[in-house]
């Protein structure tokens, strides 16, 4: 099992959990969380027994946010650039091949919805508070949030909270289609585990697949999209 | 300033206001309201202090009916009267964000000036609806394309084909706009959005908008690669190092917007 300073990787039969680990901070991501991710991601791919993945925090929040303290000091905006695709675990993330649910609590900001958005499903906990406040710290999200978000909640709800920075609690998240289901606090690890596990169950392929097809597939022509599907089912059956 | 016709254009600092100003037709836009609007969006564009539009408009209506082109051939035909007719685009293309204050009904050719908009406050009683094509030809200001990726296909064909009208509370549930104000609170609540908006960093904030609209547009990898340019490109911005400085110091950032 590999250990990790930030992140608590674990499996559970066929569901690997990684929970964020550094409560002290609200689980800020970090340099170090940025590195451990890749790992336990690549883990995650790799180890053929895991067939789902669960992500959590621990402590107060699901995750509170980038630390600022350790972004954005590159030393010039080409090697920002150059380390940002050198080290792209959000698009490792979205190239994992099997089911990710994200079940969030306590806060969700910044970084932290921008991770939940690059898992499949989506739950959260009843007190659960979402923002993303980035525009008003001079920048804009960077792990997909301006990508992501608008693909699950339409483009002008989107802009309605990147430009206002606005909070909106699980209630409203789940009215956004930001979430798909709310739980009490209390079972939501045990509802988030029991998800996990019902995914784990599908056969491997046809879970793939249907990532894919519907990933890829609202970004295309519709024609197009279908012909991604037909091929996707056909291969699957062969 | 452009001289004085439909169109109000006001600039408050930041904030610039545009108000379809010809009441008694309802706000109609005809060909010449479409060219003011045409050239107000041209001196936005070029104005770098404006960070925020807000359209609205006087009197109850925000913009009821569209002119009948069949009634305007011009020499060159009907694109030419579509292209001189339309409004949308023009608002579509400003690089800052546009708030539509939806004062009353939104209608036709108004409603599709309303969806060029990135945001959408409505006062209670306003409605939002096509004429339905028992009345004329298909929408030609952005309707088709702006209404089913806003809401979705299904409630867009339902609006287009049969002229349904929405009140402002289902198009609130439905997602076409983003909140419903009472009508006597829309200017208020209208000003209080505005400052949210407003109390972000100016470059962050159209950098934001181009993000989500170009974005969708393109495949997600490529969005997520426009992102990480705008991203880099607003290190080189001092608002990114005074918003990270308040961060620290846990006091409102004053951004310059350079």
């Amino acid at each position: 099992m590999p250990g990790f300073t930030t992140l608590k990787y674990s499996k559970d039969g066929p569901v690997a959990h990684i929970s964020l680990n550094r409560p002290q901070a609200l689980n800020a991501y970090n340099i170090q969380m940025r590195d451990d991710f890749a790992g336990a991601l690549e883990a995650v791919q790799e180890d053929p027994d895991v067939r789902s993945l669960l992500i959590t925090g621990r402590g107060r929040a699901f995750c509170a946010g980038a630390d600022l303290t350790e972004f954005g000091r590159a030393p010039s905006q080409t090697i920002a650039r150059q380390v940002r695709w050198e080290r792209d675990v959000w698009g490792q993330m979205l190239r994992l091949t099997k089911p990710v649910v994200a079940a969030v609590h306590g806060y969700c900001i910044g970084s932290g919805v921008e991770i939940a958005l690059l898992c499949d499903l989506r739950i959260a906990a009843e007190e659960t508070i979402f923002a993303l406040p980035e525009v008003h710290l001079g920048m804009i999200p960077a792990a997909g949030g301006t990508q992501t978000l608008p693909r699950s909640v339409g483009r002008s709800p989107a802009l309605h909270l990147l430009l206002t920075g606005r909070r909106l609690d699980a209630m409203e998240a789940l009215s956004l289609r930001l979430l798909t289901r709310v739980v009490p606090q209390d079972v939501l690890l045990e509802e988030g585990l029991s998800l996990a596990r019902q995914l784990a169950e599908l056969d491997s392929e046809f879970s793939a697949s249907a990532k894919d097809c519907i990933r890829r597939g609202t970004d295309l022509p519709l024609a197009q999209a279908l012909d991604l599907e037909s091929r996707s089912a056909a291969r699957a059956l062969a | 300033m452009i001289p004085p016709g439909h169109i109000d254009y006001r600039c408050d600092g930041p904030l610039a206001t545009l108000t379809l100003d010809n009441p008694q037709v309802d706000n109609r836009i005809d060909a010449a309201m479409a060219e003011e609007l045409r050239d107000a969006c041209g001196t936005i564009c070029q104005d770098d202090s404006v960070r925020l539009v807000v359209i609205t408009g006087k009197g109850i209506s925000f913009s009821v009916g569209r002119t009948d082109l069949a009634d305007c051939q011009g020499p060159a035909g009907g694109l030419d009267s579509v292209l001189k007719h339309q409004a949308a685009a023009s608002l579509a293309e400003l690089p800052v964000p546009v708030l539509a204050a939806v004062n009353g009904d939104a209608l036709d050719q108004g409603l599709e000036l309303a969806l060029a908009a990135d945001l959408r406050i409505a006062a209670a009683d306003a409605r939002f609806g096509f004429d339905g094509l028992g009345q004329g030809p298909i929408p030609w200001d952005g309707g088709t394309q702006r209404l089913p990726r806003l809401i979705g296909p299904s409630w867009a064909l339902d609006m287009i084909l049969t002229g349904r009208m929405i009140d402002a509370n289902l198009a609130l549930e439905i997602g076409l706009v983003n909140c419903v104000v009472p009508a006597d609170k829309l200017l208020n609540e209208t000003r209080k959005l505005a400052e949210k908006v407003l109390a972000g960093a100016p470059i962050a904030a159209r950098y934001a908008k181009e993000a989500v609209q170009k974005g969708m547009d393109l495949p997600l990898d490529q969005g997520l690669r426009l992102e990480a340019d705008l991203n880099i490109l607003l290190h080189s911005t001092s608002d990114r190092a005074e918003g990270l400085q308040a961060f620290r110091e846990k006091r409102d950032a004053k951004f310059s917007g350079r």
